[in-house]
């Protein structure tokens, strides 16, 4: 009963070290030392240290590359575009009106779907034989296929969209009622106009909010999976082939463990940076009023 | 004064013709999904058909014939003890985290890190991992996962909520005779309750998202609604009738749900959870 | 701060009590019972429903054992089966496994060999399975799986279109010659070109990256006179005849299949099929009934789909085997059990049933004829089976699968030149057998 002498500040921290070492340590610990042999879950009596191997090879792999563009091409729009639409509609809904409470509801159910059911509905509805979109847009003259080559990451994107711009909007909704009232009260009696408020009051001080969402959201959109699985399993070709879609193809179904594993570790690290540059910056530019 | 009021009402007409839009790019597939599930067979990809004969067959077999009550259930069972489980450890971490400032800015970081790992590193082993236990193919294999990726991010929330409460509170409570922790769950929880509680149902949402886990360890009669819904998918085609129905089936109890819970999830979040 | 305390505590309570409630229900593992319990994991098909339905009978007639079966999609299976294999005692006593896989779970050590089983159980008349269907089950000379259900390709054509008079008084004027359902390339291609100028698209094709596109493309190839590998395991992909195959194929796809359908797998094709959409597809034989039944996704047009063999005549053939896991406790309860449903009698109640058939003796009964699809319909497909190829063999056949679909997927949709995409995926062919 040693631990029970800890002052209190480690002692808290126990319940959480002791479920993170279980559930996320020791995986991991696990998954790095596999990354570091050649282990093929079909050959496990044939495993064998190899290094950095695997790390290596990974830069004659064309397909993976290929995947972590598409990935970034996928957080960066998808992210950025329910950035801005989630902001507008914050601001929409933070105004007093009539159907305020109705609209934020409605507005907010997309993220409590489940993606998989998401991704399977508009893999129907945007079908253009039997897809109800298509058949909509034809009545009105534009036909669209949108799971081309050309399209398919961007509707992917849409979907996304449609989901996680709710998050958004809850995050930032969340900020704006919480921003203080004296900095508006001040820019009104300066005589501001909307539009330099918003500039000059409301987004520096909505910063911290703003990227603290940003970093949740880009952290999730990293994972993206059940639309790739539900919708175009990485095609066309390989325009839509996702980073976690493509270590899940090398690992469970060709079973080449330790490739999928490094091909992990290397998008950790690209996680990592992007994560700490945000990080960072949210720090350095805090408001102070 | 002409002017002021014509740009007025032209802002509102912005205003109704976005907030419309928004409303109905939400609203239309729920409409059209709830449409399918009571189609006939030989309607279900019929994008032009609007008005048919409602047909209860995908209902009777989805509902009375299927497990989807019983799939919806174990989702519910999952989310609730990976949020309490999460909400529980959590909170003592975060306090530490916040009051002591225990490993520094680098601890607070390494939090947030762990919910970027990808859940392709961690199911190898984890699934190895169960088979030990013995826990496959039970929910309890679920929820270890899905804390994963939930306890670091609701840690991390509950940090901010933390740092956002005056230090005096404690403080007033220790000179009135109680320990340090006893001050902590006495009056320190009772008022980030709103934030455990936005911190709580965020938390249930990702639980009751995630197909991935559920799928590789859980089956049978420990399935999740999503993996569920994935497995009308079948190999001779999405049976997109029987789907629509799990759907709707899936979707009214979270939709009813978030309806009363949003407020206070806009209200819990903004408590000062977003800071950090 | 009284109230504040009561309210924590109800939170604190509702946690307890969610805790005590999860570990009672999840606690609920039924204890092991007198019988036998054997657990099989299945797809989550029609097929396996009438196994179900078939399961009854089993238990009455052997008290002492019974069956769960775990029914899952298909892309969950396949790392189910492995982690199952890798435990020092599986989960399952029976597996399915795909035809893309029997080689790699085989030479793995992964299954048991059946020979001396078979051997030794009377009146099982292995032969009787189709040959193409149980060499699949065969490898490096052992028996490692029979047969469960096939789903070997077929053309499913509208009849009716191609009995129209006035469609067929079109087509001579057109083409000089009488409307027949094509059984070369060369006649698909005319023919589908035709139809979509009739006002209805010619074929459906399943040209989905990865798996759908290799299914349907390898009949293709056959038809042009390629292979994928040749008898020794050779990678004989690139070739002129390969080529050719592609360049026909997109052309279909480009002039004759419904347009924006890329991504298309076979679920799709079906759908544009039953809506009227598309008058062929090339599809698993056992989609015919699910077409001509009225109350299935067809409609006002079901009874007017036919079935024939795919164009060239040879066609791809998928099958699922039964197979009893290495490190399965109860084997001979598990032979039992598959030796029971795949016997003569018990198929032809499946095959009555609406399972796809996998016996000759099934598929040419009078019984199975009158209370089935009719006599035509086995026919068919009996004709179909002898002479079908094995969709992929070989260890990496699951990857190499993969590939080629990738590369084929990338010609199709003009990414790449025939010529590169037919040399590229016989580049990573090569790499993938030789590692």
């Amino acid at each position: 009963m040693q631990f029970l002498r800890l002052p209190l500040k480690y002692r808290l921290l126990i319940p959480l070290i002791v479920v993170l070492l279980a559930v996320l340590i020791y995986p991991l610990i696990f998954s790095f030392w596999v990354s570091l042999h050649d282990y093929r879950l079909t050959a496990l009596h044939e495993v064998q240290f190899v290094g950095l191997a695997n790390y290596i090879g990974l830069s004659g792999k064309m397909s993976y590359w290929n995947a972590l563009r598409n990935t970034l091409i996928f957080v960066f729009l998808a992210v950025g575009l329910q950035t801005i639409i989630g902001f507008g509609l914050a601001l929409l809904l933070h105004r007093p009106s009539r159907f305020r409470n109705f609209f934020r509801a409605v507005l907010l159910t997309p993220m409590f779907i489940t993606p998989i059911a998401v991704g399977l509905m508009f893999r129907f509805m945007l079908n253009l034989q039997v897809g109800v979109l298509p058949y909509l847009l034809d009545k009105v003259g534009v036909t669209i296929d949108w799971f081309s080559p050309r399209l398919a990451l961007f509707s992917i994107i849409l979907i996304d969209v449609w989901q996680w711009t709710p998050f958004m909007l809850l995050l930032l909704l969340a900020g704006l009622e919480s921003l203080p009232v004296e900095p508006f009260e001040a820019a009104r009696v300066d005589g501001a106009s909307a539009w330099s408020t918003f500039w000059k009051v409301t987004l520096p001080l909505m910063r911290p909010v703003l990227i603290m969402a940003l970093i949740i959201r880009m952290l999730d959109a990293f994972k993206v999976f059940e639309y790739i699985y539900a919708i175009t399993q990485g095609g066309p070709g390989e325009r839509t082939e996702t980073i976690l879609w493509h270590i899940y193809k090398v690992g469970f179904r060709f079973f080449r463990m330790s490739e999928a594993a490094s091909m992990a570790y290397v998008l950790v690290l690209v996680t990592l940076v992007l994560v700490v540059a945000l990080y960072y910056n949210m720090k350095r530019g805090e408001y102070r009023p | 004064m002409n002017i002021y009021r014509r740009r007025r009402q032209l802002c509102s007409i912005v205003i109704t013709f976005i907030s419309l839009a928004a409303l109905v790019a939400v609203l239309f597939p729920y409409f059209w999904i709830f449409l399918t599930s009571f189609k006939p067979p030989g309607l279900v990809s019929r994008p032009d058909v609007w008005f048919f004969v409602p047909s209860f067959y995908n209902w009777e077999d989805v509902i009375v014939r299927g497990g989807t009550i019983r799939y919806i259930f174990n989702s519910i069972i999952v989310g609730m003890v990976t949020v309490a489980i999460s909400l529980s450890v959590g909170s003592l971490a975060g306090y530490s985290f916040s009051r002591f400032n225990t490993g520094g800015g680098g601890a607070r970081f390494s939090i947030l890190a762990a919910k970027m790992l990808p859940p392709a590193v961690l199911i190898i082993p984890l699934f190895l991992l169960m088979y030990e236990l013995a826990l496959l193919d039970t929910l309890i294999a679920i929820i270890a996962a899905h804390l994963t990726f939930i306890l670091p991010l609701v840690t991390w929330f509950l940090i901010g909520f933390f740092d956002e409460i005056p230090r005096e509170l404690e403080e007033q409570a220790m000179v009135d005779g109680a320990t340090h922790f006893q001050a902590f769950y006495k009056v320190i929880l009772p008022n980030i309750l709103p934030g455990l509680g936005g911190a709580g149902i965020f938390a249930f949402v990702l639980s009751w998202n995630d197909m991935y886990y559920a799928m590789l360890l859980a089956g049978g009669d420990s399935k999740t609604i999503p993996v569920a819904i994935a497995g009308y998918w079948t190999f001779r085609g999405i049976e997109m009738g029987k789907m629509a129905v799990a759907m709707v089936a899936a979707i009214t109890p979270v939709l009813v749900a978030s309806f009363f819970v949003q407020k206070h999830l806009v209200k819990g979040l903004g408590g000062g959870g977003l800071k950090y | 701060m009284r109230q504040k305390r009561i309210k924590m505590g109800g939170f604190l309570a509702i946690v307890c009590l969610s805790l005590a409630m999860v570990v009672g229900l999840v606690g609920c593992v039924p204890a092991p019972v007198a019988p036998t319990t054997l657990t099989i994991i299945m797809e989550e098909v029609p097929d396996t429903d009438v196994v179900k339905e078939l399961i009854p009978q089993f238990e009455a007639e052997n008290p002492w054992l019974r069956i769960t079966i775990e029914a899952l999609p298909y892309a969950a299976m396949r790392d189910k089966m492995l982690t199952s294999f890798l435990a020092p005692e599986s989960i399952y006593d029976i597996v399915i496994a795909d035809n893309p896989w029997m080689d790699e779970f085989a030479s793995a050590g992964f299954l048991e060999p059946l020979d001396e089983r078979i051997a030794q159980t009377p009146d099982y008349d292995f032969d009787d399975f189709v040959g193409p269907l149980r060499d699949i089950g065969v490898v490096q000379d052992k028996i490692y799986g029979v047969p469960f259900y096939n789903y070997a390709l077929a053309l499913i054509v509208r009849q009716d279109l191609f009995d129209n008079p006035d469609v067929q008084a079109a087509y001579e004027e057109r083409y000089g010659k009488p409307l027949a359902v094509p059984t070369t390339l060369e006649d698909y291609l005319e023919v589908s070109k035709f139809f979509t100028e009739q006002g209805i698209y010619g074929a459906a094709m399943q040209p989905e990256r990865g798996y759908k596109i290799f299914e349907e493309w390898k009949n293709w190839l056959y038809a042009a006179g390629g292979r994928l590998m040749d008898a020794q395991g050779n990678t004989v992909l690139d070739s002129p005849e390969a080529r050719r195959a592609l360049e026909l194929y997109i052309e279909q796809f480009e002039t004759s299949a419904p347009p924006g359908s890329l991504s298309w797998g076979f679920d799709d094709a079906l759908r544009s099929v039953a809506a009227g959409e598309a008058a062929t597809m090339m599809s698993y034989n056992w989609m015919l009934p699910t077409l001509n039944d009225p109350d299935g996704p067809a409609g006002e047009l079901a009874g007017k789909f036919a079935l024939y063999e795919v164009p060239g005549g040879r066609g791809v053939l998928g099958a699922w085997h039964w197979a009893i896991p290495h490190n399965a406790v109860n084997k001979d309860a598990a032979w039992e059990f598959i030796s029971w449903l795949t016997s003569k009698e018990i198929d032809k109640q499946r095959v009555i049933l609406g399972g796809a058939p996998t016996r000759t003796s099934v598929m040419t009964d009078q019984e199975v004829w009158e209370k089935g699809f009719g006599r035509e319909y086995y026919e068919t497909i009996l004709s179909i089976l002898e002479d079908a190829e094995p969709l992929a063999r070989g260890k990496r056949a699951e990857e190499v699968i993969e590939v080629v679909g990738t590369e084929l997927n990338m010609a199709v949709a003009r990414d790449k030149t025939v010529d590169q995409a037919i040399r590229d995926a016989a580049k990573q062919v090569e790499e993938i057998v030789r590692r």
